[in-house]
């Protein structure tokens, strides 16, 4: 009896170990947390970004566009999980599935003018409070001329 | 009894501030334009608007008080306006200018407010002698002291701001000086971003997490500065991110975490420069290799320059740890001072290493990496280290009062000598 307890219990914890890994956000720490890019205070929560690693790290972003540049520079292999605060309910949402709306009069912490939405329909509330934009989407994201536009 | 629980309950109820009964905007909407107003002292509640030239001048003790979230005082779709001698408090900005051209704000208190002075597409701008204190609490959740967008011509000059945001946040702006002020307690002291043909001269930051944050800019003098005690785990005396051509010089760069950050730049002279006591002097990311640091002096910097795999040129420097001699007798040294470091090079990838600097195995590293490189010829070694530093040498004074005082002194005392001997 004893003897296939034990074995239960070690497929119980092989299998535990073989399940997909989960990643979940983490809050935002202003006095230490600074973007891997452009080295800014994160101090406008509500634009933030960050990764989290596969080696257990985080990367914090100001704003999605030093979340991009990240992903571009490094590759996404070692991404377990990506994530973009909601511009309209301040809730972290999945960089990958978001949907996203630029228009160069939308203020961002680096002036990029792109904002993340968990819905198209929110998104599409959004420019009709703020004023009209151009939606996106993640594949969108990578070639994107982040930088101020006149 | 009862008498004394109705005083107290009356002061306890009872607004300590009595407002004023001359109406601001019922001036402003009188006076013709190019007109003085003289506003009478005392608290004015509300939330005045002015869009025409006009100048208002406070006596002594005028405070305008915010009525709501709108600001103390919004400025509008005008020209040459002038605001000076008042006070103003409230929850939101204190003050916001739009489409002006012409503007002066001088001899103003903001106090409590979240923003102090926010300015928008707008040009000829002159901000002085003004003081901003923000509330207790974190930089997060304030804004900034004086936060100007998407302008032109542009001067802020002697103006205190304490306990903010950002001190000075400046976007989109072509052609700004920035110039005799202190920032102390906030965030970055002075962050500009996107901005053209920038100018700061004599400010003094102390104290803050950044004192020079300088973003996405091209064009930028920082000259005459003192950037102090800015030595928090992310603190920067000044910090370049994306910045192209930019003369750093004469600044004083002391006790900070990292003196001086260079990410992803290109074309910058670091030049006659005072670095003393950082953690790290000089840090440079992605840095392009016509950057130059020269003839400055390093002293009692734990790591003088670290870099990643390129780096900047050093010449002609001072260095405080410099160990060579000066056979030649002309000044400088004839071994090459190596800054290069093993772990200079770790810290750039990963700042937490930090706390070890200066540990035993540091220390035995940095001298071993400083022996080895002797030869590199590449980045992070001065091959002319200067042996000694320009100090400023004060000639003699003479101070009139004291020679007058003495010279009687001297004279009375052989006086009344020679008086006691004839006796």
């Amino acid at each position: 009896m004893k003897k296939w307890v034990m074995m239960i219990l070690l497929c119980c914890g092989v299998l535990w170990g073989c399940s997909e890994k989960t990643y979940e956000p983490r809050e935002i720490v202003s006095e230490t947390d600074v973007c891997k890019i452009c080295n800014m205070s994160i101090v406008h929560n509500a634009y933030a970004g960050q990764i989290a690693l596969k080696n257990g790290d985080y990367e914090i972003f100001d704003d999605i566009g030093c979340l991009m540049e990240y992903i571009v520079s490094n590759g996404d292999e070692e991404i377990g999980a990506a994530y973009i605060k909601d511009a309209s309910k301040n809730e972290w949402i999945d960089v990958f599935e978001a949907v996203y709306v630029y228009n160069k009069e939308y203020w961002t912490p680096m002036n990029y003018g792109v904002v993340a939405f968990d819905t198209k329909q929110a998104a599409q509330e959004w420019m009709t409070q703020e004023g009209e934009g151009k939606l996106l989407h993640y594949k969108d994201l990578h070639n994107f001329n982040w930088g101020i536009h006149e | 009894m009862k008498k004394i629980g109705l005083a107290l309950l009356f002061f306890l109820f009872m607004s300590p501030i009595v407002y004023a009964e001359f109406d601001i905007q019922e001036a402003i909407d009188a006076a013709s334009p190019g007109e003085v107003i003289h506003i009478p002292a005392g608290h004015y509640q509300g939330n005045f608007v002015v869009t025409k030239p006009l100048t208002l001048l406070g006596e002594e003790g005028t405070e305008f008080i915010s009525k709501n979230n709108d600001p103390a005082l919004r400025i509008e779709n005008t020209a040459t306006i002038s605001i000076s001698n008042v006070e103003l408090s409230g929850k939101s900005k204190a003050i916001v200018a739009s489409n002006v051209d012409g503007l002066e704000l001088s001899n103003i208190y903001i106090k409590d407010a979240y923003t102090g002075v926010h300015i928008q597409r707008s040009k000829n701008i002159h901000i002085h002698d003004i003081q901003v204190t923000g509330s207790e609490g974190h930089y997060a959740e304030k804004g900034n002291g004086i936060a100007i967008y998407k302008s032109e011509d542009i001067l802020i000059e002697n103006n205190l701001i304490e306990q903010m945001q950002d001190g000075i946040y400046v976007e989109e702006v072509n052609s700004i000086v920035v110039q005799h002020n202190n920032v102390t307690q906030s965030r970055y002291a002075t962050h500009f971003m996107y901005t053209r043909d920038a100018k700061a001269f004599f400010n003094n930051y102390l104290s803050n997490v950044t004192g020079f944050m300088v973003m996405m800019t091209t064009g930028i003098l920082l000259e005459n500065n003192t950037v102090e005690n800015h030595s928090d785990y992310n603190g920067y005396g000044m910090l370049l991110y994306d910045v192209q051509r930019a003369s750093i010089a004469k600044n004083i760069i002391k006790n900070n975490r990292t003196g001086l950050a260079l990410q992803k730049s290109s074309m910058i002279q670091i030049d006659t420069n005072n670095f003393q006591m950082n953690q790290t002097a000089v840090e440079g990311t992605k840095v392009s290799n016509n950057t130059k640091a020269s003839n400055n002096s390093f002293t009692g910097n734990i790591l003088t320059a670290r870099s990643d795999q390129l780096g900047f040129q050093l010449q002609s420097n001072y260095y405080d740890d410099y160990t060579g001699i000066d056979i030649e007798g002309n000044g400088y040294g004839d071994v090459p001072y190596v800054a290069m470091s093993s772990f200079g090079q770790w810290m750039v990838r990963q700042p937490v290493y930090q706390y070890f600097v200066a540990s035993p195995s540091v220390v035995l590293l940095t001298t071993l990496d400083q022996q080895i490189n002797k030869t590199e010829s590449r980045v992070l070694v001065d091959h002319t280290p200067r042996l000694v530093t320009e100090h400023e040498i004060e000639n003699n004074k003479l101070n009139v009062i004291q020679t007058l005082a003495g010279l009687l002194l001297l004279v009375g005392s052989l006086w009344l000598w020679k008086r006691g001997i004839t006796k």
